[in-house]
């Protein structure tokens, strides 16, 4: 087991060693203004047997949990999702272990609400699937990782997975070809002691680090300088520096969603974004470099209750009017019509390309003004309820500027990347994705997250419904059969073959 | 969708012959010849189809309908080679998408291309003029040709009807066929009814409702065969059943069921179980009840949904929704032809369609065409024409029950209230009890009526 714990500040921002004690496997320091990011690296075999059975059953298996609570994050750690439970899948060979996913996922995480992944899961590319729900707190994960990790009277192991409470985002990421389980948390970027201690057979490195520029560093790629220290093995801290091309990048520039009203039972959902340019670090001063094009987009996970349209999304001149340029992914196939009860399949994933303002309308033409996308989403039935509505809570999209990079830019794995965003691979393996940070509206208490009341039945005055309708149609189908009646009391034989035998002997 | 629908008053001679003194000249002038009928009736599907594409290159709200791109996007999936049910919500024959095929061709040109792209709307809309002039024809047989254009007019410069087809919406071509068989049937043309009523129901199943009218008012008599005279004064009921096979009606029964099956085997053969589940299957195991007219709506979305089954009656209570199709078929392939049928076969047919409509499962406006292509057979002779008042109130109950169904629906899919209950459900329920009140006068008038109107 191996432990990477990381404090990254921001640019400007650094510690002097001397700041840091190192004793006994315990690294001390003053507060600082950084996020925390954990990253524990399990092999397989150390694994609980649940996760174990889970991870080993898989090609391919990413968790990705995201807090509704916005947070703040600092470059390297800035790859964004929407708020929710994401997973991302590949089965292995085992199918037992693919139909018990779900429940084994329940265990973990708590409130999982898929069945199996054939009914829940949407596919992703060849046999990948994803899966998405809302997990408003990792409370049955630190419950269960206390049980598996901590031992009884290891008070400073809860202690620790209790911070997780605080987390940002959780991911869980497992590499089949080292046959290791990354399990990594991020803590937001805001003011915290330096601390940490080392525990008994696991290798912790501990790092101190802060953005920084130096003179050599490309376009593309982002500096790092700061302390290293391996506990229980380090007498101090070693300063560091380094550099990398990375692919997640800070657009420097924010944006908040929220329903139109009256949503309706067709809401649409604006984007409200700070700024409409494209971020102001990823063309190159060099003015040689070759310009990159950026374009904005929005990707969106819909819980089943919602859905976009993409044949709605087809027509130019409707995207115009609502600043989107075109629907460039969605989930296959969206079923239009179903109420949401009968639907199986989590929801759906969306990419939309968004269309900022022309240039010249902006003030100064330096990009800078505020603007909106709405996106037009429809509702689904969904099921009946006492006092006639429900409500569903959609997640914030993740916001961010995709710019092809000036040639010649590499991205070779870096030690803060994440792959397998549900996004990522719907771009050209080296797009830059440059994070507009979500801000929610102060009415919206910090979350990122809009809740819809959707009108629904009214169970409650439901009672009479069936005995209503049935009564409407035998008055309806009385009268009209009151009336065939007459016609056949009138006509005699009403127009039957003697009917017509009678009438034609009186024309003659 | 309720605004249109009150024209066939107003574009009915007879209603403004009586407000206006001074156009009776001009109206019996312009219904004097068929060409100002039909000019008037193309040149405004003509503005509506330009109109249309203005809109569409225009504005963001679609003059459009949904459907047409459904129908146009199957086309191309078929000139490529694919099956037309590769597009989503497509659920109609493929022969639909075959008729559309023009639709999918680009040349480059972007004229050109709008042409060839409107060439369906302009096919449905070609249709709408072939089912007026067809209802002209069958019109004429018991009126003059000025009084048949008149009534042939509540459908040719129908706005409604107009503005449904340059949408791009089939419906048209439901009452070409439907006017079609008609004509066929009164022309006791039995093989080419045949085809046409096979036909029909493999395009838009509805029209099978038509058979049981059809068979029933072809007997020996009406078909010019001898009478069946039978050997005893009181036929035996065998005898009856005997006299009842007659050849005419063989001949239909075999024509309609072989043009049927053998278009269904023909496409299952091409498209195999995507034909069957889309263009069939789909119409039984269907759940989805956005709200609609239908009375049966309401109580579709409980039946339907899960966290209901507790409040649910018992289960040895009959839930209504799961015999909707006793009363509607018992009224619509029974009653009504038996009782109809033999004294005015179009009229019977438009109480069919009415009845069918308004017991159905589900029930939106443009189904309302279904119906509206034969009102102007029934009409010359109805009470509704024959005292205005009732005429009226009809039509003002009518329309007045959908517009409060539209308001309901407004603040339920706009404002999104929870108008399910009681409002939907009232007006669907009052919308429908309407409907039932008017099917019954129609079908007390063609049971007053003796023999054949046409």
């Amino acid at each position: 087991m191996r432990e990477r714990i990381s404090f990254v500040q921001k640019l400007g921002d650094s510690l002097e060693p001397s700041a840091l004690t190192v004793n006994d496997g315990v690294i001390r320091g003053p507060e600082v203004d950084a996020a925390r990011e954990d990253r524990l690296t399990i092999a397989v075999n150390e694994l609980p047997s649940e996760l174990r059975t889970l991870v080993t059953g898989a090609q391919d298996l990413h968790i990705r949990w995201v807090s509704t609570a916005a947070y703040e994050t600092v470059s390297p750690l800035l790859a964004r999702l929407p708020p929710g439970f994401h997973l991302f899948f590949t089965p292995g060979r085992n199918h037992a272990v693919t139909k018990g996913l779900c429940s084994i996922l329940g265990n973990i995480f708590g409130d999982i609400s898929c069945t199996t992944p054939d009914e829940s899961f949407t596919v992703v590319g060849e046999e990948r699937f994803q899966y998405f729900q809302e997990l408003n707190s990792l409370s049955h994960f630190i419950q269960y990782a206390k049980g598996q990790l901590c031992g009884a009277t290891d008070a400073s192991c809860s202690a620790r997975l209790d911070t997780l409470s605080t987390a940002g985002t959780l991911d869980m990421s497992y590499d089949i070809g080292e046959r290791v389980l990354r399990v990594t948390a991020l803590w937001p970027y805001q003011r915290q002691k330096v601390h940490a201690t080392s525990r008994p057979n696991t290798r912790t490195e501990v790092g101190i680090l802060s953005t920084d520029k130096p003179k050599t560093l490309e376009a593309h790629e982002i500096g790092i300088s700061g302390l290293l220290t391996v506990l229980g093995q380090d007498s101090k801290p070693s300063p560091t520096m380094f550099s990398f091309g990375s692919r997640h990048r800070d657009a420097e520039s924010a944006f908040s969603a929220r329903f139109l009203t009256p949503t309706g039972l067709h809401p649409t959902l604006q984007l409200r974004l700070t700024s409409d340019g494209p971020p102001p670090s990823s063309s190159s001063d060099d003015e040689d470099a070759t310009t990159t094009t950026c374009t904005p987009y929005a990707y969106l996970t819909l819980p089943r209750t919602i859905f976009a349209d993409k044949y709605q999304l087809s027509d130019p001149l409707f995207l115009a009017s609502k600043n989107l340029t075109a629907l460039r992914h969605t989930t296959q196939p969206v079923d239009l019509e179903a109420p949401e009860y009968v639907m199986t399949q989590w929801g759906s994933s969306v990419l939309l390309e968004l269309s900022p303002p022309a240039s010249q309308e902006r003030v100064g033409g330096k990009g800078t003004g505020e603007w909106t996308a709405s996106i037009p989403l429809h509702l689904r039935y969904v099921a009946p309820a006492p006092g006639g509505y429900s409500t569903i809570a959609v997640p914030y999209p993740a916001v961010f500027w995709a710019c092809e990079p000036a040639q010649g830019a590499v991205f070779p794995p870096n030690p803060f990347e994440k792959h397998h965003l549900g996004y990522d691979a719907l771009f050209g393996g080296d797009t830059v994705f440059w994070h507009v940070a979500p801000k929610p509206a102060a009415a919206q208490g910090g979350l990122l997250v809009n809740e819809v009341r959707v009108p629904v039945l009214d169970v409650d005055r439901a009672g009479w419904v069936n005995a209503g309708t049935a009564a409407a149609v035998l008055v309806g189908f009385a009268w009209v059969v009151w009336k065939i009646v007459g016609v056949w009391a009138r006509g005699g034989k009403g127009g039957g073959v003697e009917g017509v035998r009678e009438r034609e002997k009186k024309r003659q | 969708m309720a605004g249109p629908s009150t024209k066939p008053g107003k574009t009915s001679p007879s209603s403004s012959t009586s407000t206006t003194p001074a156009t009776p000249s001009l109206l019996t002038s312009f219904f004097h010849r068929s060409v100002p009928l039909y000019l008037s009736a193309a040149l405004l599907r003509v503005v509506f189809l330009l109109y249309g594409l203005w809109q569409d290159a225009n504005s963001p709200v679609k003059y459009t309908d949904i459907d047409y791109l459904v129908f146009t996007d199957a086309a191309r999936f078929v000139a490529h080679g694919q099956s037309p049910y590769e597009r989503e919500t497509y659920r109609y024959t493929p022969i639909l998408a075959w008729l559309l095929l023009p639709t999918a061709q680009t040349t480059g040109n972007p004229l050109v291309d709008a042409a060839l792209f409107s060439s369906g709307k302009v096919l449905f809309a070609a249709a709408d003029l072939v089912a007026g002039w067809l209802l002209e024809r069958m019109l004429a047989k018991s009126m003059d040709g000025a009084s048949a254009r008149k009534f042939a007019a509540i459908w040719l410069l129908n706005p409604m009807v107009a503005t449904i087809s340059t949408r791009g919406s089939s419906e048209g071509l439901l009452g070409v066929l439907v006017m079609a068989l008609l004509s066929a049937v009164m022309a006791r043309r039995v093989t080419l009814a045949g085809l046409l009523l096979g036909f029909s129901v493999h395009f838009k199943i509805y029209p099978f409702i038509y058979a049981p009218a059809i068979v029933w008012w072809m007997d020996a008599e009406r078909m010019g065969g001898k009478p069946n005279k039978g050997t005893a004064k009181q036929p035996s009921l065998l005898s009856k059943l005997l006299a009842f096979v007659t050849p005419a009606r063989i001949q239909l029964a075999v024509t309609s069921l072989a043009t049927f099956l053998a278009l269904n085997f023909a496409m299952y053969t091409l498209y195999g179980p995507p034909f069957l589940q889309h263009t069939y299957l789909h119409h039984i195991t269907r759940i989805d009840h956005r709200h609609n007219f239908s009375p049966y709506n309401t109580q579709l979305y409980l039946a339907s949904s899960p966290t209901t089954s507790e409040l649910a009656p018992p289960p040895t209570t009959l839930r209504i929704e799961s015999i909707a199709f006793l009363p509607q078929l018992l009224l619509a392939c029974v009653l009504i032809p038996l009782a109809t049928a033999k004294r005015d076969l179009p009229a019977a047919m438009l109480a069919q369609t009415f009845a069918f409509v308004a017991f159905n499962k589900v029930c939106t406006s443009q189904y309302f065409l279904w119906y509206l292509t034969l009102l102007p057979l029934y009409l010359p002779r109805s009470t509704f024409l024959q005292h205005k008042p009732l005429g009226f109130t009809a039509l003002a109950l009518w329309v007045l029950a959908q517009g409060v169904w539209l308001q309901q629906g407004y603040l339920l899919e706009f404002l999104g209230e929870s108008a399910f209950l009681p409002g939907l459900w009232l007006a669907s329920v009052g919308f429908f009890l309407v409907n039932c009140w008017v099917l019954g006068v129609v079908i007390g008038d063609v049971g007053g009526w003796e023999g054949e109107g046409v």
